[in-house]
């Protein structure tokens, strides 16, 4: 059972219910505490993060993982359950008799149907791995504030929550590659390392989900629910990103952020378009109808990544920076997938 | 449509290629465009690449918005040519109207309500602009005793009309001659020149005879100006002087009415050189109606009456008098001609009181030189004939002292202001202080006045400066000198010779900024000068040169004219001030002490120098001069219009054609329409059509 931690000062967050634990998941990676900053994306790591995480935010978080644990009262540890044989309660699967198996797990009523010995498996209950993929490619500086900032207080959130049930969350932001993760833990305390680790996250390089989810399925070994928090401004496509994971035995789960200027750009006259990732130049005149037609196209994408993850009961989300990410974190309590 | 085109075309050609190129060039180049970062370019390549099935339509919109800016330009263009609607006006004419502005126009036989003559000179001139075809243009001269044009040629009637209504009749007499010059000058190369003047006739024949002009044959009216070269050719005379008219259209609108007036045409007084407190007045009156004209005529000193009598005038008779004057202390004299009341004058029978329509010469003023008492000390030991030349003078008041009596009080500051100091053979260390003016007989030493060179024995005068005042009248060549010093001159210090024996000058006077001083290097003892009837004028001329009373100074100069007065000798200023007789006040130019004085206003005018410039604060009078200015014109007093005037032997016509026409000037709404296009443009630009 858990032992109530004496309460530490600081945000007004619930007592602890367990001790905070770090273990090092991914194979081949130096286990680091503090990710550094790449020199070459220092001249965008430089938007101010003081903010994200205040006092008000703090209070927004306490509210949300009330909810969650109303909403799912009952359950005390690793509410998911992975279809592993183990030493659980619930009966999975019958197997041959073996020469030295537990002979108390043999199912006798069978065998006095069908003169057969089998042993009797379990499920195994264990506690779920949550990883937030945040991506930290150059499109999402873009914003007032950047589409990050929203990213990262919704990776907060989403990492609370998922700490409050006693899930192990970690959080691996990525680009073109994958950066320097937080590794995978439990307890609520290590939310403020959560803060500290969002809030020196390096912002750079292109958005290419495919590679990085083919690099993220090989490294972390244990399959866990996969937030996938971008813009998904991939050129090559999402698909392949999100088909790596589904294809890994990952869940994904798809978190699409954009800014309404995105959508719904207030540009006219001769403009350089100007690829904030690739650099790539585009000479256009914006008038009325090409707006209109960019609208048109903006939300035909988004549609396509929402019939996509339909398509494969994937959970998929898709919102503004104008929406309070608490607000955000609410319906996707009310729709599930996160939470079960 | 015709053109007017201030602008030469062929400059409107060259800024319309110009422009254009601009234009064009402007939206050919690539222009810096805004950069504007975007998070997805893929979704922009997407739309664009459906947007280039259009891009045809896109190129004609930016056509649109090209072609927009070039017509705008093109109207802009079209109307700096001032266009005009209907077919080119063939009778445009260029023409200069002469508006009499002289003294004579002030007359009161204008219309009704006492209009003057100029009154109607003006709505004449503002009857013929207003009759002016569409492509005419007209310059207005004003004409009096100078010619002053009032604007350039333009077509602008309302604003010529405008100018015309400010226009006043001055007192001065009119200089045709030089207005009709400037016309002919003004006309030179324009097409179909035409000359109007407009005024009552009066003026110089001289004038009209100085002129060659052939009338124009009718229809001839567009015939190019014969060159100057072959009208003295064909003049034959080869006068030098004659205004080339030839090519002009000359016609003359005459307004005015009556010819009756009695007017003074001359008024002078002076002083008698030898009894400066008496003074004689010349006056000279004129009838130039042709009734008989009875007239009181009043003299006054300053406010005093000092002769009134009655003159009965026949038609176009002149009447001369010289009055003898003694006594009056004022300078300023004043003669008066009023009317005199009809017979039974007051009463119903009489009538309305008779009213003098040309009053300008009924006034006129002359100037007494002012008379200063001098007081001059006499510092001699004893000359009985020096002493007895002083007493010819009745305006000096003479004290008399010996050498040492006069260093005594001058160092006890005990000597009194003098005008001027005589020093008769002596020549003291200290002087009086300025401004005490000093005369010496036989200066000697380091403190004469001027440097000494030596000795010359019997010398003979042989040459004397007539020109200086003080030398003035005096005959010297048969006086005798037993000897003399001999005066070495500095020019440039402003020391002047008045006589000189063989260019050995032994009479010298020199003229600083505060005192005046005379010399002669000879000994009144060695010569028997004081014996002469040249010595005691030699003695009045240096103390009135003291007094600045200059005998030869005019004080009474007609409209009109320009003359240069002298200023007693100011240095270092280089304008002086002149207030006329109604209160305005000018600025005249100074140089070498002499004022150029233009005579504009009937009346008495004060000249003025100033040891500060004009416009600032008011400075020391360094000198002051009163002139009197009369009218002085028979021309111009002979009020009789003319009803026609002739010019090179032909009768001026009078001014015909000037048709009432509708202004057909249409660049005001190329303006508009250009400014509605450019409104349009921009439009269209921020509802992102033509983008």
């Amino acid at each position: 059972m858990a032992q109530r931690k004496p309460k530490q000062s600081g945000p007004a967050l619930a007592p602890m219910a367990d001790e905070a634990h770090e273990t090092h998941e991914a194979h081949g990676v130096a286990a680091r505490r503090r990710p550094s900053r790449s020199r070459a994306d220092r001249s965008v790591a430089d938007d101010d993060r003081s903010g994200l995480f205040d006092e008000e935010f703090l209070k927004k978080l306490e509210y949300l993982s009330l909810v969650a644990r109303k909403t799912f009262a009952g359950r005390l540890r690793a509410d998911r359950r992975t279809r592993k044989v183990g030493s659980g309660i619930e009966f999975a699967d019958h197997r041959r008799y073996s020469s030295g198996d537990d002979f108390r797990y043999i199912d006798w009523n069978v065998y006095g149907r069908i003169d057969r010995l089998l042993l009797r498996l379990f499920e195994e209950e264990e506690d779920l791995h949550i990883y937030i993929m945040l991506d930290a490619s150059r499109s999402m500086r873009i914003g007032n504030p950047p589409k990050l900032h929203y990213a990262m207080q919704v990776a907060a959130a989403l990492t609370y929550i998922g700490l409050g049930n006693l899930d192990r969350v970690g959080i691996i932001p990525f680009s073109d590659q994958l950066h320097e993760p937080l590794a995978a833990s439990r307890g609520k305390r290590r939310i403020f390392k959560v803060f500290e680790f969002l809030r020196n996250v390096r912002v750079g390089g292109l958005t290419q989900l495919g590679p990085c989810m083919d690099k993220f399925a090989h490294q972390y070994k244990r399959r866990g629910l996969a937030v996938l928090v971008s813009d998904f401004y991939d050129p090559r496509g999402f698909e392949e990103g999100i088909n790596e994971l589904r294809y890994n035995k990952f869940e994904p789960f798809v978190l699409q952020v954009y800014d309404e200027r995105e959508a719904n750009p207030s540009l006219h006259g001769d403009l350089t378009l100007v690829d904030c990732e690739t650099g790539e130049l585009k000479e256009v005149t914006v008038s009325r109808s090409l707006l209109e037609a960019y609208k048109a196209e903006h939300d035909k994408y988004c549609a396509e990544l929402n019939q996509f993850c339909t398509a494969r009961a994937i959970p998929y989300f898709r919102t503004h920076t104008k929406l309070p990410f608490d607000e955000l974190v609410l319906r996707i309590f009310r729709q599930g997938g996160f939470l079960r | 449509m015709s053109f007017l085109a201030p602008i030469p075309l062929g400059v409107i050609a060259w800024t319309a290629a110009v422009t254009a190129g601009l234009a064009v060039a402007a939206y050919i180049l690539k222009m810096r465009r805004r950069r504007f970062e975007v998070p997805f370019s893929t979704l922009w390549q997407r739309v664009l690449r459906e947007k280039e099935a259009t891009s045809l339509w896109k190129r004609l919109r930016r056509l649109l918005s090209l072609l927009l800016t070039l017509l705008v330009l093109g109207l802009l263009l079209l109307a700096a040519t001032e266009p005009r609607l209907g077919a080119v006006d063939r009778d445009s004419r260029s023409v200069v109207i002469l508006l009499d502005a002289s003294a004579s126009m002030k007359a009161r036989d204008g219309g009704k309500d006492g209009a003057t003559r100029m009154d109607a000179a003006r709505a004449a001139v503002r009857a013929l602009l207003e009759g002016m075809g569409g492509g005419d243009a007209a310059m207005v001269m004003r004409m009096d005793g100078q010619t002053t044009p009032l604007s350039r040629f333009e077509s602008d009637m309302p604003r010529l009309t405008s100018l015309v209504a400010k226009v006043e009749a001055s007192d001065t007499p009119a200089d045709l001659r030089r207005a009709l010059g400037a016309a002919a000058d003004a006309l030179r190369g324009r097409p179909n020149p035409m000359i109007i003047l407009v005024g009552d006739g009066a003026y110089d024949p001289e004038a009209l005879a100085s002129v060659t002009w052939k009338k124009p044959a009718a229809g001839a009216a567009g015939a190019a100006p014969v060159a100057p070269a072959a009208a003295a050719a064909a003049d034959g005379g080869k006068r030098l002087d004659l205004i080339d008219m030839s090519g002009i259209d000359v016609r003359y609108q005459p307004v005015g009415s009556s010819g009756e007036n009695v007017g003074i045409i001359a008024f002078n007084a002076r002083r008698y050189a030898t009894d400066k407190t008496s003074y004689e007045v010349y006056i000279e009156v004129q009838n130039t109606g042709k009734r008989p004209a009875r007239r009181k005529l009043v003299l006054y000193n300053g406010d005093l009456a000092t002769d009134v009598r009655t003159l009965e005038l026949n038609p176009g008779e002149r009447l001369r008098q010289i009055y003898s004057r003694g006594g009056g202390e004022d300078t300023v004299l004043r003669a008066s001609l009023e009317l005199e009341p009809p017979a039974g004058a007051g009463t119903p029978a009489a009538g309305p009181p008779r009213r003098d329509v040309f009053p300008l010469d009924d006034q006129a003023w002359a100037l007494l030189p002012a008379r200063r008492k001098q007081h001059v000390l006499l510092v001699t030991r004893d000359n009985l004939y020096l002493e007895g030349a002083m007493l010819v003078y009745d305006n000096i008041e003479v004290d008399k002292l010996t050498p040492d009596e006069f260093e005594a009080r001058l160092a006890a500051h005990k000597l009194p202001d003098y005008a001027a100091v005589v020093f008769d053979d002596y020549t003291p260390a200290a002087l009086p202080p300025p401004p005490t003016n000093l005369m010496y007989f036989n200066p000697q030493g380091e403190h004469s006045p001027f440097r000494l060179r030596g000795q010359v024995a019997h010398p003979h005068i042989t040459e004397v400066n007539d020109n200086h005042p003080v030398m003035r009248w005096l005959v010297l060549n048969d006086v005798n000198f037993d000897s003399s010093s001999v005066f070495e001159l500095d020019r440039d210090k402003g020391e002047v010779a008045l006589a000189s024996s063989v260019r050995d000058p032994i009479m010298a006077a020199r003229r600083t900024a505060d005192r005046k001083i005379v010399a002669c290097s000879f000994s009144l003892g060695s010569t028997d000068l004081m014996l002469r009837v040249a010595f005691p004028l030699f003695l009045v001329n240096t103390i009135d040169w003291f007094a600045s009373d200059e005998a030869d100074l005019l004080t009474t100069y007609a409209t009109g004219t320009r003359a240069r007065v002298p200023l007693d000798g100011v240095l270092g200023v280089s304008e002086v001030t002149v207030t006329a007789p109604s209160k305005r006040v000018s600025r005249a130019p100074l140089v070498e002490g002499q004022a150029t004085f233009y005579a504009s206003e009937v009346g008495v005018h004060v000249l003025r120098a100033l040891d500060r410039p004009a416009g600032r604060a008011a400075g020391r009078v360094l000198a002051e001069v009163s002139l009197a200015a009369n009218l002085s014109s028979p021309t111009e007093s002979n009020i009789t219009p003319a009803p026609r005037l002739e010019l090179g032997g032909a009768v001026l016509a009078a001014p015909e054609g000037f048709g009432i026409s509708h202004p057909r000037s249409i660049w005001m709404y190329l303006i508009l329409l250009a400014a509605a296009l450019l409104c349009a443009e921009w439009l269209t630009f921020n509802r992102r059509i033509t983008v």
